[in-house]
């Protein structure tokens, strides 16, 4: 009998020591330095790009256990069964370049989120700005709009005249050159001051590369993906895991060779969890056939991750399958042997499967590394239906609601949740009081140095 | 150099120790967890015939939440009794109904999960179940002082002194944004809810208004009031002052510059002595930017001091010194005017107090731990003998970490502040030097 759940021996150490790095501050940080850390990808990319959390804030955080926190907001109230909300603006906070923090700076900011990301991908009809507040409008309730708007996504953010990235965060961009972003401390961060006096990440930098800097001290946080992880420790680096961040799904589209249910179903049955996670990901993460890991929604196991090749085999039926293309989001190696497994996997069901190169606009299936930010169930789900196009947002709160919603999702066969897996980082001696958010990003804003002044 | 002598070991209080120690575990035996799940098993039970109906089930349990093996047994026993007062009677083997129960948990705590199987059908009812302190076995931090755990918090705290004003004790408790006090409970030494522990009950609560932004490594700091009011409140560019109106306490708060003190109160009490061979107190203008004091003391000694995180009286042979704790990671001594480096002070963190016990020389210095703290921090007492700082103690471990060390009032012990995570939360603990 194959396990639904498998939990690497590392996250279940998580809750204990992987989300901090020296979490006991024994001695108190240092203020100065250069906290310098390398990425393979965009630092200002949505939504998880390390420069957005670092430049820009957000109205609420998200404490550990999911719940809405102050942040520019300091408070806020439900109105109208949920259709309407008000977020009370901090006062006396100020964007980098002097300019007071406005309801009316919110409202235009978030205003332009949303235009930018297009029609549906925000949860509200209006925003606008009330005198200290900002008033949300919604035709249908969102009941957890305050922790939808702890992600990076609704940042509040202004551009100057020269188009560079204006926030409240803790940092402020000072330039770009040769790969390199840099940004200097906000001394008059409403939320204090950050240690480090600058932090410099160098972007697009291969894996090897970074962990090749990191050895020579020329980098202080570098990547470590889940499936160098068990190599990251027998090199014995100073790691930081995070929970669950990251869902690797199959999306199948409900047309062409998968139009009817049957044939979604097959595919679903014939997808093999344990190879991807013993093989391709070196057992780190967890096997899920849910849209949202274990450890939020505690009833993760409801949804079986079996595989039942034999029954794939009958609901398909006898017929020569067309080629059907399978296409991967990420043109990671990692994610192409995903790719090349699953598709090894659908053939045995009698699918004829071939992996294309590259992302492309129309495929029947795709391979997707999905980031989770909420800590919320209901708003992590909220973002998992948003990101796989389902319209509509969560209606309830409550376990039971949450996980009928999620299987009446399902149940269409049109994704299939594969694994959950962390985010890791590799830091180097000199970083003191790293922490690890909730979404598996690093808190640089709270690290320190040692050696500062 | 000859080593300190203790008195022996206080046995009544060992005794005493042990005895909470045992009242506790006791507390914990499965036979006493039992009672906590009659709540939620008799609601689950209620939620599954309700979708099940009267008859024979087969059930089954299992455990994927924190829960402690020994108290599973109890819990399916609870539940199976349960159900057979709405007429659902498990052992059936045979039965065509099947019922599977998870005791799964998530973030927000317990998720108790019944899946009612027949057939092809499966429904499922779930139930948020509070699991309070069950899933953690771990006691309060092993430390070597005499403690008690005065309160246990979410916010953060900064400080906590107790101020008496004829027979009634207040505990103050001083916060980033407010200030909140708390009086004996009727009850005694019974426990409150929370947040208040032993016996505190929550009086007041001000509200610290600031117009400067907060460092991120917040600190602030309690002491005692010298004329007209009850005690003086001092954070990063704010004071606040607290005053007896009677049977309540007012407190004022406006933007301030001033130095804090730093003579302590042990000092006063065993040398008679205060701020040095002056006998002027001493205090310290704090960088309401950073973590730590400029260095500038008013009205300071004649000499250029470095920052420094910490400073205390403490008695010396000659007089009262002034111990500082300085940011580049030293152990200073001014005594007699002159600015001496203490040694062995390799382990120490950056917050300590002098403290006031009956045994050794009657001064020493509890000190919390050094470095990086993947496995927690500790406290260890030392005494300054000549130019060396000695451990008097083996190092303790804290659960957690210390965030700030502050003298008590009347110097015979500490506030340790200690920051626990998962779930994130803060204990402060009065701490003494115990003797060995």
């Amino acid at each position: 009998m194959v396990r639904r759940f498998v939990i690497s021996p590392c996250v279940l150490w998580l809750p204990l020591a992987c989300l901090t790095l020296s979490a006991a501050a024994r001695t108190r940080p240092h203020y100065g330095g250069t906290l310098r850390i390398e990425t393979q990808g965009d630092p200002w990319q949505m939504p998880d790009g390390i420069a957005r959390r670092l430049v820009l804030d957000t109205l609420t955080t998200v404490s550990d256990a999911g719940s809405a926190q102050p942040a520019l907001a300091v408070r806020w109230e439900s109105q109208n069964a949920a259709h309407r909300w008000e977020f009370w603006i901090r006062a006396g906070v100020h964007f980098q370049d002097g300019e007071p923090l406005t309801s009316d700076a919110v409202a235009a900011a978030l205003t332009d989120v949303c235009s930018r990301a297009g029609a549906g991908t925000c949860p509200w009809r209006t925003v606008r700005g009330v005198g200290s507040s900002v008033v949300f409008t919604s035709d249908s309730p969102v009941a957890d709009l305050p922790e939808m708007l702890a992600q990076t996504e609704f940042a509040i953010a202004r551009q100057d005249v020269k188009a560079a990235v204006i926030g409240t965060g803790p940092f402020r961009v000072t330039g770009y050159t040769n790969g390199a972003l840099t940004l200097a401390a906000n001394d008059d961060c409403w939320s204090g001051r950050p240690f480090a006096d600058a932090v410099e990440v160098r972007t697009r930098r291969t894996v090897r590369d970074q962990w090749l800097d990191l050895s020579v001290g020329r980098a202080d946080v570098v990547e470590v993906p889940p499936e160098l992880l068990r190599q990251a420790q027998q090199q014995r680096m100073n790691l930081l895991v995070s929970r669950p961040a990251d869902l690797l799904a199959l999306t199948i589209a409900p047309s062409g060779p998968f139009a009817s249910r049957e044939m979604r179903q097959a595919a679903t049955l014939a997808v093999d969890r344990m190879a991807l996670y013993n093989v391709i990901f070196q057992k780190q993460g967890e096997v899920t056939a849910s849209l949202l890991p274990a450890e939020l929604s505690g009833y993760a196991f409801l949804f079986p991750s079996d595989r039942d090749l034999d029954r794939a085999r009958a609901l398909r039926g006898g017929a020569t399958s067309p080629p059907i293309m399978l296409s991967v989001s990420d043109t990671s190696a990692t994610m192409q042997l995903a790719a090349q497994r699953l598709a090894l996997n659908l053939h045995e069901a009698g699918f004829n499967l071939q992996v294309a190169t590259a992302s492309r606009p129309t495929v029947a299936l795709e391979l997707q590394k999905v980031h989770l930010e909420a800590t919320d169930p209901g708003a992590a789900l909220d973002q998992m239906l948003a990101h796989f196009g389902e319209n509509g947002s969560v209606t309830g709160t409550d376990a039971a609601t949450l996980w009928q919603e999620e299987r009446g999702v399902l149940d269409k066969e049109t994704i299939v949740p594969l694994l959950w897996l962390p985010r890791a980082w590799a830091v180097g001696e000199r970083v003191r009081d790293l922490h690890i958010l909730s979404d598996g990003e690093p808190d640089l804003s709270d690290a320190s140095l040692e050696g500062g002044k | 150099m000859q080593n300190a002598r203790y008195n022996p070991p206080q046995r009544i209080m060992v005794k005493m120790c042990w005895a909470v120690v045992v009242a506790a575990l006791a507390c914990l035996t499965p036979a006493a967890r039992a009672a906590t799940w009659e709540q939620p098993a008799a609601e689950l039970a209620k939620q599954i015939a309700a979708l099940s109906g009267p008859g024979a089930v087969k059930l089954t349990l299992r455990n994927e939440s924190g829960l402690a093996a020994v108290e599973i047994p109890a819990i399916q026993r609870l539940i199976e009794r349960d159900l057979r007062g709405f007429g659902v009677v498990a052992g059936g083997k045979d039965s065509a109904t099947l019922i599977r129960v998870t005791l799964s948990e998530n973030l927000q705590g317990g998720l108790w999960v019944a899946e009612v199987v027949e057939g092809t059908e499966t429904r499922v009812t779930m139930l948020r179940v509070n699991l309070g302190g069950a899933t953690s076995a771990s006691g309060p931090p092993n430390l070597v002082v005499q403690r008690a755990l005065m309160i246990t918090q979410s916010d953060p705290v900064l400080d906590a002194q107790i101020f008496t004003v004829g027979t009634l004790a207040r505990l103050v408790v001083l916060e980033p944004e407010q200030i909140v006090t708390y009086v004996r409970s009727s009850a005694g030494l019974a426990f409150a809810s929370a947040p208040a522990g032993g016996g505190w009950v929550e009086d007041q609560r001000f509200a610290i208004a600031h117009t400067r932004p907060y460092p991120r490594d917040m600190r602030g700091e309690l002491v005692p009031a010298a004329q007209d009011h009850l005690f003086d409140a001092y954070l990063p560019s704010v004071q606040c002052a607290g005053t007896n109106t009677g049977a309540q306490i007012a407190v004022t708060c406006a933007d301030s510059d001033d130095p804090w003190p730093v003579s302590g109160p042990v000092g006063n009490q065993v040398a008679g002595l205060v701020g040095g061979p002056t006998g002027v107190p001493q205090r310290a203008f704090y960088n309401a930017m950073r973590d730590f004091f400029t260095g500038v003391l008013a009205p300071g000694y004649g000499m250029d001091l470095p920052p420094f995180y910490q400073a205390s009286d403490i008695p010396r042979p000659t007089g009262t010194g002034l111990l500082l704790n300085t940011v580049d990671g030293r152990l200073l001594l001014i005594e007699n005017n002159t600015l001496k480096p203490i040694a062995g002070t390799n382990d120490w963190g950056s917050d300590f107090a002098v403290l006031r016990s009956e045994c050794g020389s009657g001064v020493q210095v509890l000190v919390s731990g050094s470095g990086a703290a993947s496995a927690g921090d500790s406290l260890r007492v030392y005494e300054v003998v000549g130019r060396e700082a000695v451990a008097v103690s083996p190092p303790l471990p804290v659960e957690g970490a210390v965030m700030a060390i502050h003298a008590e009032n009347n110097g015979t012990g500490a506030t340790v502040i200690v920051r626990r995570d998962a779930p994130l939360r803060y204990e402060v603990w009065n701490g003494s030097a115990l003797c060995h």
